[in-house]
């Protein structure tokens, strides 16, 4: 019975495709949670900008709050608007598989962005376009290497439980740093949910618990700069090195005072054209690979002025 | 589980004993539980009792505390606010980005005077329109989630020159050894005791929140006794979002969310009755204090954060509970 | 006028809410040219029928002058559950996991029969602590089924019809029917409306509530497996703030948090306001920030005019 539907489905778009094949594209894309940084926000008006950029190009953007429920929902009404293709940030790497699988076989392109899906969803997905969290994961663990000399205690502040990127970014730091830094130890881990005010309150708990800190790693700027004001209050910011992950604005500035030492620069508005453009090469028939990552580099004080400070 | 013993021991006493044992432990049971826990941490944690912790742990606990000595009020008038979450959010958030704009005193004065607007709004649907307080509140909640995010469009706000600030005072300062958020906090829960407790104002809350009927014939006008509570509450949520912009120098958009769960728990294990007419400060500080020291002191003994929301569970529950049998002057309800 | 009056007030079977939900329907009808259609419909039907369900126990518990915080925790519990013990068969998986949300419902009835304890404070405590339990018992780890049988069933039809959509509008039948026809309905509205009277009557209070908290735990089990098998996987927070949107159903439909008042056609009808709003917002394309403000403003609106309507009735001072 899914099958006809989806058939139905499917012999509707062709028709709809073939009537509209030299106008327009219509692609619908199902964010995680604007409004909960500015990351997401950015990311939303840039790829908005870029489609209204492109005469060929008429987009529905969507926001999930979050929500994994509401997420598999929206990607349903968007099988169901009979979109050319459909854009998703997923909010969890393995839930939103099953909703996948569904678009795919309407006969709809997936591309996900941004954050990665579980190895048993790769197979209906078009391509994935983002970076690599793993990678910056163990850049970030190169970095807290090198500012401590392979030799320290860290603690580690991390994002929001069940959350893809919260997992990928801390198992790549933990992985490369027992290889490649045994002499540095992570005394605990805790999560304060991408969230200044969380990180600052855990990091004011580790001070007290913990007599000698030599590193935080913190799973984005946002939490990095709330340790780094716990350490300042605490008067112990100087013999901390505080190293975060995709650079706000707040952690470019600390950078440029000499008070944290690096993060990864990584912008929303790269992801948000990557995205899109991904979507429109698969449109036009492209061979596009799998896994599409897009640059993001390592920031510290000595790279910074390569890098523009970011909106957000 | 301390109480859950003592209870046990409460079954195997003479009866009279056991009403003894009771009312000793409902009129201090709080109190006893506190001293207890903290005993029992500071024997796990070397770190739990030191001077350094315990103003962590007071400081932390402020920002809610401040929160809760208004809701505390609301609900001593007979009903509830779930919106100081989302009012967190919108005035730490309008705070922080009009900092830079219009400087420190005008931000200040801005936000005061927008939160007491939406305590206003809340306090006309449930005081004059005479709304359900939970469902108002409830929609309030979402809607004024929705204002910040429309207001800020999705942004974090950032105060440029962190360094120097005076609207650093409020978060980050000391005056004469104490966190300005502790002393802030202090004197808040003192006003709003005395008031509560010496003046004709308080006692016209505890009276419409006890039995509003009779309140109305005696001349109380509840309507703007209940419309009051809510600028009361909307007033500390402004304090605490003062704190906590000076704290962070930034806010997210949803920096507020769920403090009114954690509010509310600390006000009810204070032992404050969500029925209204009853309940004080005093205890809604004891609760807050306990939620902090007991997050605090899990987090000490290595246990993972998600530990302090069973402990919790069970606490609120025994707290309530023993409060109840107190007063009935029996453990179980007798009805089937 | 008197009739017109009576019929909004819900005196007649069919409650205001209904009027709304038409308006709603007709609107987005001619606002959305997608909006309109047998699968746009069946998906409003598929995604309301988690908040639906929750919201079917909610309504006994709340005409009980009893309210559950707890269902959208309990929900996620069932959700975990019900994937992370696949490897140990489907059937003994989707067992434990209804087994788990009648533990709860009865942990909760119990302790607000026996303790007398106010029902809002013994569901927040557990609406804290189920949410602490998934989380020790899943690590903080998201499961996924790697079964796919699993996820076909919450993609499944029956002729034009979705199996969940199916379920959900049986269960708001039998409801329905176990409220309007049995004794344990009449004694639920006996219990809620006056409890003194209600035991003077020889009706057992303690016993009435606990069979409605351990209805409101299956059916936010319930709730929570077929979730699981729309989306073949569980996370961890799944569930989170379903309370709040469940009590707005329920009190969109006409029971009151006093007690005593409402009915399953009501609840229907307001969970279906809630999904035709959220979904043709979503087909409008209203930006999410303002989907938050509409909601709340909706649902006060509603209150105002709902109450507006029973003022007449109102028994005793309303000073």
């Amino acid at each position: 019975m899914i099958y006809k539907t989806a058939l139905a489905t499917s012999v509707m778009m062709l028709s709809a495709g073939l009537v509209q094949a030299e106008e327009t594209y219509r692609i619908g894309i199902t964010q995680n949670n604007v409004g909960v940084d500015s990351y997401q926000t950015t990311y939303e008006s840039a790829f908005e900008a870029a489609a209204a950029g492109m005469d060929n190009v008429e987009v529905v953007v969507l926001d999930a709050g979050g929500d994994v429920a509401r997420q598999i929902g929206q990607v349903r009404n968007l099988v169901q608007q009979r979109m050319d293709a459909i854009i998703i940030w997923p909010t969890n790497g393995q839930a939103v598989i099953p909703a996948i699988r569904q678009a795919h076989q309407s006969g709809i392109p997936v591309v996900v962005t941004n954050s990665k899906i579980a190895e048993a969803g790769l197979d209906y997905i078009a391509a994935f376009s983002g970076p690599d969290n793993v990678q910056q994961g163990a850049s970030s663990a190169e970095m807290m290497c090198e500012a401590l000399n392979g030799e320290g205690q860290i603690v580690q502040i991390a994002g929001q439980p069940g959350y893809t990127t919260a997992m990928e970014r801390s198992q790549g730091f933990e992985d490369r740093l027992a290889e490649a830094c045994p002499g540095v130890e992570i005394l605990e881990t805790q999560p304060a949910d991408w969230n200044r005010e969380k990180a600052q309150r855990v990091m004011e708990n580790f001070l007290t618990k913990y007599d000698d800190i030599d590193g935080v790693y913190a799973g984005d700027d946002n939490m990095g700069v709330g340790a780094l004001n716990a350490a300042k209050s605490a008067g112990r910011a100087d013999e901390i090195a505080f190293i975060g992950a995709t650079n706000f604005a707040v952690g470019y500035e600390a950078i440029g005072n000499g008070e944290y030492y690096g993060s990864i620069y990584q912008s929303p508005v790269d992801d948000a054209e990557a995205a899109l453009q991904t979507a429109l090469d698969i449109l036009a028939g492209k061979e596009v690979p799998k896994m599409n990552f897009f640059e993001t580099p390592k920031i510290t004080a000595d790279n910074l002025t390569e890098f523009d400070k970011p909106v957000f | 589980m301390a109480s859950a013993e003592d209870v046990k021991q409460g079954f195997m006493l003479s009866k009279n004993q056991r009403a003894g044992l009771l009312s000793f432990l409902s009129a201090q049971g709080i109190l006893v539980f506190f001293l207890i826990s903290m005993l029992a941490f500071s024997l796990f944690s070397e770190q739990f009792l030191s001077q350094s912790n315990i103003m962590t742990v007071v400081r932390q606990a402020s920002i809610i505390g401040i929160i809760a000595v208004g809701v505390t009020v609301v609900i001593i008038g007979g009903n509830l606010d779930l919106s100081v979450g989302s009012m967190l959010s919108f005035s730490t958030v309008l705070v922080v980005d009009l900092h830079d704009k219009i400087g420190p005193t005008n931000a200040i004065l801005v936000m005061f005077a927008m939160t007491l607007l939406i305590g206003a709004v809340n306090g006309f649907l449930i005081g004059f329109m005479r709304l359900n307080s939970l469902i108002v509140t409830l929609a309030m909640l979402s809607a004024i989630q929705g204002l910040v995010l429309i207001y800020s469009g999705g942004q974090n706000v950032d105060i440029a020159n962190q360094g120097d600030t005076w609207f650093a005072f409020f978060g980050r300062d000391y005056v004469a050894g104490i966190a300005v958020p502790v002393l802030l906090f202090g004197l808040l829960a003192v006003i709003v005791q005395v008031v509560m407790s010496f003046t004709g104002y308080g006692r016209r809350i505890f009276a419409i929140g006890g039995n509003p009927v009779a309140a109305v014939y005696s001349g109380i006008r509840k309507n703007w006794c209940v419309f009051s509570t809510y600028l009361i509450s909307a007033f500390c949520v402004a304090c605490a979002a003062l704190v906590l912009g000076s704290r962070v120098m930034g806010s997210q958009n949803n920096v507020g969310q769920g403090y009114e769960l954690l509010v509310l728990a600390g006000i009810i294990l204070g032992g404050t009755s969500l029925l209204g007419g009853a309940g004080s400060i005093w205890k809604t500080v004891i609760g807050v204090l306990i939620l902090g020291f007991i997050q605090n002191g899990l987090l000490l003994m290595g246990y993972p954060y998600y530990a302090q929301w069973l402990v919790t569970w069970v606490i609120i529950i025994l707290a309530v509970w023993l409060d109840l049998a107190y007063k009935r002057k029996h453990l179980f309800t007798t009805h089937s | 006028m008197t009739t017109l009056k009576s019929f909004l007030r819900g005196g007649a079977f069919i409650q205001p809410i209904w009027i709304f939900v038409i308006a709603l329907f007709v609107f987005f009808s001619l606002m959305s040219e997608y909006f309109l259609s047998l699968g746009n419909i069946n998906n409003i039907l598929v995604q309301t029928s988690t908040i639906g369900l929750l919201a079917l126990g909610m309504t006994y518990v709340m005409i009980n002058g009893n309210i559950d915080l707890s269902v959208g925790a309990t929900l996620g519990l069932a959700a975990s559950l019900a994937v992370g013990l696949q490897p140990l068969g489907l059937t003994v998986a989707v067992l434990a996991s209804l087994a788990a949300g009648i533990v709860i419902g009865a942990i909760n009835g119990l302790i607000v029969w026996k303790t007398g304890v106010n029902a809002f404070i013994v569901t927040l405590g557990a609406m804290i602590g189920v949410r602490g339990l998934i989380f020790v018992y899943t690590q903080e780890q998201s499961f996924y089924a790697s079964n796919f049988a699993f996820v076909d069933f919450g993609a499944s039809t029956i002729g034009p019809f979705p199996v969940l959509a199916i379920i959900f509008l049986a269960c708001t039948l039998i409801m329905h029917l176990v409220l309007k026809k049995t004794g344990h309905g009449r004694n639920t509205f006996a219990v809620g409306g006056n409890p003194e009277a209600a035991m003077d009557a020889g009706i057992r209070i303690g016993r009435n509530m606990l069979i409605n908290f351990i209805i409101v735990g299956f059916f936010a089990a319930l709730a929570g497996v077929l979730l699981a098998t729309q989306m073949g996987a569980s996370t961890p927070n799944l569930g989170r703030d379903y309370e709040l949107w469940t009590i707005t159903a329920v009190v969109l439909g006409g029971t009151k948090l006093t007690g005593g008042h409402g009915s399953i056609s009501g609840t229907l009808g307001g969970v279906l306001a809630i999904g035709i709003l959220r979904n043709g917002m979503n087909m409008m394309q209203v930006p999410a920030f303002y989907v938050l403000v509409i909601l709340g403003a909706i649902l006060i609106t509603v209150l105002i005019i709902d109450q507006r309507l029973n003022v007449p009735t109102a028994k005793g001072v309303r000073a």
